[in-house]
């Protein structure tokens, strides 16, 4: 189709949408909560009308037993698990039946202060876009980062390069060197739009309206009747004045500790890489001499008129190590710069809040 | 909106009572939860053309004693309705139900939803196969929400329970007296973020907004609340100028909100605000540091086969020359920390 030559630009979500992935993700907070997302393509424009959660199978407990990595999350697997494609085709095929949107495109998650680089996104939005549909996206919800002021829903699809480089598991440095992935080059970010129907614009003015309506009210005779009254409690659309706050050190003691981990996984790679390096050389090392000793061995051989003995047989002898693959350091970076532009923003709005009390407390500083 | 209504209450049995069969008619709360508010609306755009109202089913949560309700999602079903008879596809709503219940183990079944303010007949007849034993929600009564949704007119809410009526078993079968409850619109701490970026779409023509940057957000934070102290120093004025008349209980009001401004010592405002932003600055320096280096130890680890021979070399004294820089930002990182946990301790 002419119309598939397109690339997703931008992505435009339902209020509805929103509100849905906000209940599943804060219910769940803080373990990972997933979901599909249904629209419609209209060409560069994707629109996702509907969703719905997935069901968290429960592990069986003596799953449980072998363990030494961390807990795994089912629901993190979840979208490219075999029961729930069976239970998405099945959703989809009711939705249909009451005129909802019945395209899959794409699925969501929440993350914890955006710790949402792994390999469980990466993989499942791999099998989103190899198996399903190649024009689907992510959608991250951040239920932690909303609590602190605006709302964090971000789009994310793969870029094609990395979904080549993936399919192969191209990920050692030649291959690397010769595709010039970087990790800028993972996770392509969609601007998303937030869509209103008719109806709920209309919904929304009429709770604005409410008390606008009744008109002029008597002024309240007491104290405890105007605490009481509907006016003292706060109107539902009303701004969002959390982000007012101050209190900052939970925010940054959290990023601190998952920067430290980033570092940590950081560390794990650079040792495996240092340790193939040397097992490497000290293969090659071995190789080189066994050469030598073969090639003087062939030379006495030579002067005595016996047949040479054949000089490729290291290949069978020695076995090179395997190269580790760069794809979780290259991950860990996406996600220590995702960690970074995270902090760089809280940091802005933070300086401005901060001097703004500083002026307000201590008014004599600004005029000097 | 139905809160506008006042109605009473009254409790009491009615119609022929089958031992034990009927729900009880006792008064609750409802509390919608938006998503689910939204997700009828749009269900309301989406029916067929022909068709007056639409019925879907509410899932929630309800407190033990069954006086406390909340809606928390909703999905549609089916149905056609002629002048004389009414279909609803059970066989969906069953399906339906089950699959919901696998996502979301925790919400019940609660009631129904219809998209037009109207009580009929067929009203009757789904709420009874919605409150019957078996796949309803007995012995607790089923809700029964409308929402108008007619062009042209307010948006209504409203919520009933019924009681059973009718002289016979079989009158009783396709009737219901529909009573009533008090309803209002529940919102959590997590959905407020969300609810002002959709809000914020409302007055826009195009009926969409991009959502809000951090910054833009604690602009608009600012803004608002800079119009509030305006507003209330403009009332403040007329009444002082004597054009607005004058209320003790707002004066009370302003005065104990004024109250609420700290008393600080200058000395310390200043050390807590050089404290506070000598941290905020060192954790953003050291996140953009520690990305660095990662990435020019990461480039150095893939981008070094151009030199050929000498590739081995460089690549390891790249990696450790990466690694050992991290080591110093780790160190002040940790030194960093160490300092906050102090703070939150003092």
């Amino acid at each position: 189709m002419a119309e598939k030559e397109v690339p997703l630009t931008a992505v435009k979500v339902e209020a509805l949408v929103v509100l849905k992935i906000i209940k599943h993700c804060s219910q769940t907070f803080p373990t990972t909560a997933t979901g599909s997302i249904v629209g419609l393509d209209v060409g560069s424009t994707l629109e996702i009308t509907n969703t719905f959660p997935f069901p968290v199978v429960e592990m069986p407990a003596e799953s449980h037993f072998d363990n030494t990595a961390p807990k795994p999350n089912p629901a993190a697997a979840a979208p490219r698990a075999k029961a729930n494609t069976a239970y998405q085709a099945e959703m989809i095929r009711m939705l249909r039946e009451v005129n909802v949107d019945a395209n899959n495109v794409g699925w969501y998650t929440s993350a914890n202060m955006g710790n949402f680089v792994n390999m469980n996104v990466i993989e499942n939005q791999f099998f989103y876009q190899k198996e399903m549909n190649e024009r689907t996206v992510a959608l991250v919800h951040d239920p932690s980062r909303s609590s602190q002021g605006s709302l964090s829903l971000r789009a994310f699809r793969l870029s094609p390069k990395f979904m080549a480089a993936f399919k192969d598991n191209k990920f050692n440095s030649e291959e690397l060197q010769k595709s010039n992935l970087r990790y800028q080059d993972i996770l392509i970010e969609l601007p998303v739009e937030i869509h209103n129907s008719h109806l709920i614009t209309s919904f929304l003015h009429q709770l604005q309206n409410q008390t606008a309506r009744s008109g002029p009210t008597e002024l309240p005779a007491s104290l405890a009747a105007l605490e009481s009254s509907t006016f003292a409690k706060q109107p539902i659309l009303a701004p969002n004045f959390d982000n007012l706050s101050l209190s900052i050190d939970p925010f940054l003691e959290k990023n601190c500790d998952l920067l430290l981990e980033s570092i940590e996984t950081h560390h794990t790679e650079t040792s495996n890489y240092q340790y193939y390096q040397r097992s490497l050389a000290r293969e090659q090392a071995k190789i080189t001499a066994w050469q030598t000793k073969r090639k003087a061995e062939n030379a006495t051989r030579a002067t005595l008129k016996q047949p040479a003995l054949p000089e490729d047989e290291w290949q069978r002898l020695f076995k090179l190590p395997q190269e580790p693959s760069r794809l979780d350091s290259m991950l860990n970076s996406r996600q220590v710069e995702q960690y970074a532009r995270q902090i760089d923003s809280f940091v802005s709005s933070t300086t401005g809040k901060m001097f703004a009390v500083k002026g307000n407390l201590l008014p004599g500083e600004i005029a000097k | 909106m139905a809160e506008s209504d006042s109605f009473l209450h009254l409790a009491r049995p009615l119609g022929p009572l089958l031992a034990g069969s009927a729900p009880t008619t006792a008064p609750l709360n409802v509390g919608i939860q938006p998503q689910a508010l939204f997700s009828i609306l749009d269900h309301s755009l989406r029916r067929n053309a022909d068709q007056e109202r639409v019925i879907g089913t509410l899932l929630g949560t309800r407190s033990e004693d069954g006086t406390e309700v909340e809606i928390r999602s909703t999905f549609a079903v089916g149905h056609t309705e002629t002048t004389d008879q009414v279909e609803v596809d059970m066989e969906y709503q069953k399906q339906m139900l089950a699959l919901h219940l696998k996502a979301n183990p925790r919400e019940v079944l609660v009631g129904w939803y219809a998209t037009s303010s109207e009580l009929n007949t067929f009203s009757a007849l789904i709420q009874n196969f919605y409150s019957g034993q078996g796949d309803g929600t007995w012995p607790h009564p089923a809700v029964h929400l409308t929402v108008s949704t007619e062009a042209g007119k307010d948006i209504e809410t409203r919520a009933y329970i019924s009681a059973p009526v009718g002289v016979t078993a079989e009158r009783a079968a396709d009737s219901a007296a529909f009573i009533p409850v008090p309803h209002e619109i529940r919102y959590g701490e997590a959905e407020k973020s969300g609810l002002e970026a959709v809000a914020a779409a409302r007055d826009a023509e195009e009926r969409s907004t991009t959502l809000f940057t951090d910054i833009e957000a604690l602009e608009r934070a600012v803004e608002e609340v800079l119009g509030m102290i305006d507003r209330v120093s403009r009332y403040v004025e007329s009444v002082m100028d004597e054009e607005a008349p004058a209320s003790i209980a707002l004066g009370q009001f302003l005065l104990n909100a004024l109250a609420l401004a700290p008393k600080v010592e200058p000395a310390d405002v200043e050390r807590d605000f050089n404290n506070h932003i000598q941290d905020v600055l060192v954790v953003s320096y050291l996140a953009n540091t520690i990305r660095t280096q990662m990435e020019l130890s990461n480039r150095l680890a893939t981008a070094q086969l151009t030199l050929g021979g000498e590739s081995t070399n460089a690549e390891s004294g790249g990696a450790q020359r990466g690694q050992r820089g991290k080591g110093g930002g780790r160190g002040g990182h940790q030194r960093n920390q160490e300092r906050n946990a102090e703070e939150a301790r003092a």
